[in-house]
């Protein structure tokens, strides 16, 4: 089938290594700094509260002392293949960017219908109940004037912080360069990994490392069978983990063996179980 | 016209049409959309010129390198340094959420205050600088003139070796107290067991980066331990490639799927508190197949075998001991792990090149056991991994100048004689600095305190100590508190009189040698916005009241001002030759082998290091290749110590005052003289009926919530799951098996009593917790702040129950009785 994208001269995406992932939470935090996320005095109902990226603990189920947790660090997925929020939306408040695969929102054309909510196969928007947060704490302080807050009765999400871009490009030009540099682009949760367990870059650079990590039998996508075509990936060497990356029924997943990548030899389980 | 069927349908018709048609309804919806966002309360961040202000972060005592993105005056992020030594590029989740703590006005203090309301209910009137000093400063002369300035005490949460704590500690021996005590934290555990086996006192260094099999006995690498931007950068790196050609294998020994045991290449889980014993029970297995490295047990180590002393008594030595004691049958007994294991971690521990034991309890902001750290470091000791590549290194203390020398008058030199109310350094507990749980029974237990006033620096014990709530009882018997803290603390509202320090973002400040970090590194802070608020540095706070009080104290501070102080001690940096106070990326500091006294330094006069340091935020000296064993240890016998001989003075000197068997039940051993000298395991003594509390209560840490005594960023409570806390209620997590027992759904609403207390929280059925232990998450239920922070969950401080570590008299937290009532 062709892809919706295939013409565009950019492709961002990213892979989030499960290996190194340390469960810290960091990328949550740069993430809503960096995005000017509201923050309220309850965010334990995490149906309500802002994460544009999130971590989901998963657990590999055994009983005590085999069992083992893990996380998926889940931002926007971008997805690649008619985004199941973009094709929802009424008021073309998202959309798809075919020249930098950017799936973007746009605050104020966004009439609050929570469409595109419901559509998201991966809980990757909210929706702002509130404004931005409590009054006369001087929080507004710290608020960036490159991300917009976002009023009450609109939804919001993971925009790989396209503002970032901007930037890079704005750098670009003013140093009179026509392209960026891999790594002069990354977004805030990929700069802040304290165990840089997330890479960055353009997938239709065959140059840029996310390309090569992208063709490694451990590296797999989320839900990868509804035909999304996510432009986040994640990689782990642990097979439980990669099996939680899809609902597979008894007998459809089948594990990484053997396989041989860039001339190194593989096997599937050179982690823990056999240490 | 006349409405007929046929008009009708026409308007109809044409009026759908004509909707189709006109932009009309799209329009309006469209502007419905702008209109109703345009509420003149969501803010519009003012805009202006972008720039980046390099500091160091100084939330915990890792000291991550962080750079601060501003918009004119204002900070709007905090990101990780690329080009400082400790964390190239990543912070913790609470250094990453710094602003809040500088921006959120509830959670400060704005000035300096009085208290008007409750002790506790937070109400304060703000007064002027002027009367604040006024007012301690009369209290402290008034005692002084009385000639009791020992009932003056300051709790000095700031980390060990840092400049404020050297003022803070120079300020009470002027004013005549010998009551300085600190909170617990991993390092006074380090720096006995350093003392005592290696006769050391610089910081443990433990050279992560370049080992490859890591094992560590409780240290939370991934929740907290040491610089976590530190401990992190090496996680990815040691997970960086082929993870079949991994180089560096990290083994975890924790009661708990933490994310560190969850990630580690292999997880051990022994009951809580018999670490010790694993770590002899390997040692055991070490021995008996003779895989030690004989070379560093005969020619650097002493008390290995048996021998005689100088009066003609045989003594037992590390191998006998080890050997009778701790086989892996024996050894699986008391911590529940298989004997296949233990064989196996022994085999993964010699069989590696460069290994290192390293020993924690989560985070570093909690003691650990002596004993403990002397079974793991016997274990460094039997591989040879000290002064070694990639095990624990020995580097010089970081060479700052000592203040002038303090002479002090005949009040302050006659109150220096009074008995320290901890009893810290007494024959009992001979090698501790500061006890604070002890300090807390005296005052708990008086009838009148024998604290009359007491100050308080960074530091919130009435939180963060695990002692069931007793600071809190010594705090309502303390007649005069004066705070220091930044923030509206359970501690701070306990105080009459708050002297408010500045934020780690707003003031200078040092920091010494981050936990765990192989090689000497001085950070300083810089203030990255100016103060907000009408708020002091502590340092000059300390320097000005010295001088309010009266002018023999006030002559123990001839400094202008802090800036000043902190230039006098730096003074010992340049003095020292060798030094950084730059960094570049591609030579890492744990890389750089160099010898003797440092690289050559980057600067030719004090000034130009002061101003290098000042612009950098660091002065440091990379790794230094193995030292010349020659007066290394420093020790009685001059070698590493399986066996402590300051430890056998210690008990011998104790013994000549009382009883051999009343000096050993003093201060804690179970065990015969010989014994209480090495590693050795002996069971807590909780002396509860384990038929009335038949379940153990373990508190944990969790690297994104802030457990000390500084608050959470409120952004922290996005990272937290809806499993460890809902609504006001946090979550205890229990094994599946052990809630079967009693009963337990997922979410049931539960009270946790122990004999100190008792909390209500909701069960977690969690595989990854260990039968028979009711886990406790540490950082929630907090009494004070803000909306962001307070009454969300329980804190398990509450229900310590904490007994004492043998010799060191070292709270045992992990260790607390409890039993399960369903709500």
């Amino acid at each position: 089938m062709k892809k919706s994208n295939d013409h565009g001269k950019y492709k961002y995406g990213m892979v989030i290594d499960i290996d190194k992932c340390t469960g810290c939470g960091t990328c949550m935090v740069a993430c809503a700094a960096e995005n000017n996320v509201a923050v309220r005095a309850d965010q334990s109902d995490k149906e309500r509260t802002i994460t544009w990226m999130r971590l989901y603990k998963i657990s590999n189920g055994k009983e005590f002392p085999h069992t083992e947790v893990s996380y998926f660090p889940r931002p926007c997925m971008h997805c690649d293949h008619h985004p199941p929020c973009v094709s929802v939306c009424v008021a073309t408040a998202t959309k798809l960017d075919f020249n930098t695969g950017i799936v973007s929102q746009i605050y104020t054309r966004c009439i609050g219908c929570r469409y595109c909510q419901a559509a998201c196969p991966y809980g990757a928007r909210y929706f702002n109940w509130w404004d931005v947060f409590p009054q006369d704490k001087g929080m507004d302080r710290y608020l960036t004037p490159e991300v917009s807050p976002r009023m009450r009765g609109v939804v919001e999400k993971c925009t790989f912080c396209h503002q970032r871009l901007m930037g890079a490009k704005t750098l670009a030009y003013a140093e009179d360069r026509q392209e960026i540099e891999e790594g002069e682009y990354v977004t805030a949760c990929t700069e802040a990994c304290p165990a840089q367990a997330i890479t960055f870059g353009d997938l239709n650079n065959p140059e840029h490392e996310v390309s090569k990590l992208i063709k490694h039998p451990f590296t797999f996508r989320l839900l990868e069978r509804i035909g999304t075509d996510p432009k986040v990936y994640y990689h782990s060497s642990r097979d439980w983990i990669r099996k939680l990356g899809d609902n597979f029924l008894p007998g459809e997943y089948t594990p990484v063996v053997n396989k041989t990548w860039a001339e190194e030899e593989w096997s599937t389980k050179p982690g823990r179980d056999e240490f | 016209m006349k409405l007929t069927r046929r008009n009708f349908i026409a308007a109809v018709i044409g009026g759908v049409a004509g909707i189709q048609a006109t932009p009309l309804p799209w329009k309006i919806t469209d502007d419905i959309a702008i209109w109703t966002q345009n509420w003149p309360w969501v803010p519009v961040p003012s805009t202006g010129e972008f720039s980046d202000v390099s500091s160091v972060c100084n939330l915990c005592p890792g000291g991550c390198g962080i750079a601060v993105k501003k918009v004119d005056e204002r900070a709007i992020k905090i990101e990780g340094r690329t080009d400082y030594p400790v964390n190239p590029g990543g912070v913790c989740p609470v250094g990453m959420g710094g602003l809040q703590l500088l921006y959120d006005e509830s959670l400060r203090f704005t000035g300096p205050m009085k208290r008007v309301g409750l002790r506790g209910a937070g109400q304060f009137t703000e007064i002027s600088w002027g009367e604040a000093f006024d007012m301690v400063a009369g209290r402290i002369s008034g005692l002084r003139k009385k000639g009791t300035p020992e009932a003056i005490a300051a709790v000095d949460g700031n980390p060990e070796g840092t400049t404020v704590s050297v003022l803070i500690k120079r300020l009470m021996r002027a004013m005549g107290s010998p009551n300085y005590v600190r909170p617990p934290s991993i390092n006074d555990t380090y720096r006995m067991g350093n003392l005592l086996m290696q006769g050391t006192l610089t910081p443990m260094a433990y050279d992560l980066e370049n080992s490859d099999y890591v094992l560590s006995f409780g240290a939370g690498l991934l929740e907290g331990w040491g610089a976590p931007g530190r401990v992190m950068n090496a996680w990815g790196m040691w997970h960086d490639g082929n993870p079949a050609k991994k180089k560096t294998r990290i083994v975890q020994v924790e009661s708990r799927a933490s994310n560190t045991a969850s990630k580690a290449d292999m997880w051990v889980a022994p009951r809580p508190g018999t670490d010790g014993a694993l770590a002899l029970g390997i040692a055991h297995v070490i021995i008996k197949s003779g895989q030690y490295d004989s070379r560093f047990v005969s020619d650097h180590s002493s008390g290995f075998e048996d021998g005689r002393s100088l009066d003609g008594v045989n003594h037992i030595g590390f191998k006998t001991l080890v050997l009778e004691k701790y086989s892996p049958e024996q050894v699986a007994k008391i911590t529940g792990v298989s004997p296949k294991t233990i064989v196996s971690l022994a085999k993964g521990f010699v069989s590696a090149k460069t290994p290192v034991a390293v020993y924690g309890k989560g985070k570093d902001s909690l003691n650990g056991s002596l004993y403990e750290f002397m079974a793991v470091q016997s274990l460094n000791a039997l591989k040879g991994s000290i002064n070694r590549s990639g095990g624990v290194l020995l580097p010089d203390p970081i060479p700052l100048s000592n203040l002038p020398l303090l002479e002090v008058d005949a009040v302050a030199s006659k109150g220096l004689k009074t008995p320290r109310l901890d009893q810290a350094g007494t024959m009992r507990y001979p090698f501790s600095d500061s006890l604070i749980n002890n300090f807390t029974e005296v005052i708990k237990k008086s009838s009148k305190s024998p604290v009359d006033t007491l100050l308080v620096f960074s530091a919130n014990p009435f939180f963060t100590l695990p002692d069931g709530g007793g600071f809190k009882r010594a705090l309502e018997k303390i007649p005069f508190i004066v705070s220091f803290s930044p923030y509206r603390d359970e501690t701070a509202n306990m105080a009459e009189l708050i002297l408010p320090d500045s934020t780690y973002l707003e003031k200078v400040d040092d920091i010494v040698w981050p936990t765990g970090l192989q090689y000497p590194l001085y950070g300083l802070s810089k203030p990255v916005v100016e103060p907000l608020y009408n708020t002091k540095n502590s340092g000059d706070t300390v320097i000005e009241l010295s001088r309010a009080i009266d002018e023999s104290v006030g002559s123990a501070f001839p400094w202008e001002n802090f800036e000043e102080v902190l230039q006098v001690r730096a003074k010992g940096l340049f003095d020292a030759g060798g030094g950084l106070v730059s960094y570049d990326p591609d030579t890492p500091a744990w890389q750089r082998q160099t010898a003797g006294n440092g690289p050559k330094p980057e600067y030719e006069s004090f000034d130009e290091m002061w101003e290098g340091i000042q612009s950098g935020g660091m002065w440091y000296r990379p790794v230094s290749s193995p030292r010349s064993w020659k007066g290394l240890f420093n020790t009685p016998s001059g070698k590493f110590e399986f066996s402590s001989k300051l430890i056998a003075q210690a008990i011998e000197n104790y013994s000549n005052k009382i009883s051999k068997k009343a000096a050993l039940k003093n201060m804690g051993i179970a065990v015969t003289d010989d014994e209480a000298c090495m590693a050795h395991y002996e069971a807590p003594k909780t002396g509860s009926d384990s038929s009335v509390y038949p379940l153990r209560m373990l508190p944990y840490e969790m690297i994104n919530l802030a457990s000390g005594w500084i608050p959470s960023p409120p952004f922290l409570y996005k990272t937290i799951f809806e499993n460890q806390l809902l609504k006001d209620k946090s979550f205890a997590a229990i094994n599946p098996k052990t809630a079967a027992r009693y009963n337990l759904k997922e979410g049931a609403l539960v009270a946790v009593k122990s004999p100190a207390g008792e909390v209500q929280v909701r069960i977690n059925l969690s595989e990854g917790a260990m039968p028979g232990i009711v886990y406790l998450p540490l950082g929630f239920g907090h009494t004070a702040y803000d909306e962001f922070l307070k009454d969300k969950g329980v804190n398990p401080n509450n229900i310590v129950q904490a007994g004492q570590d043998p010799i060191s008299g070292y709270p045992v937290w992990w260790d607390t009785p409890v039993k399960i009532v369903r709500v």
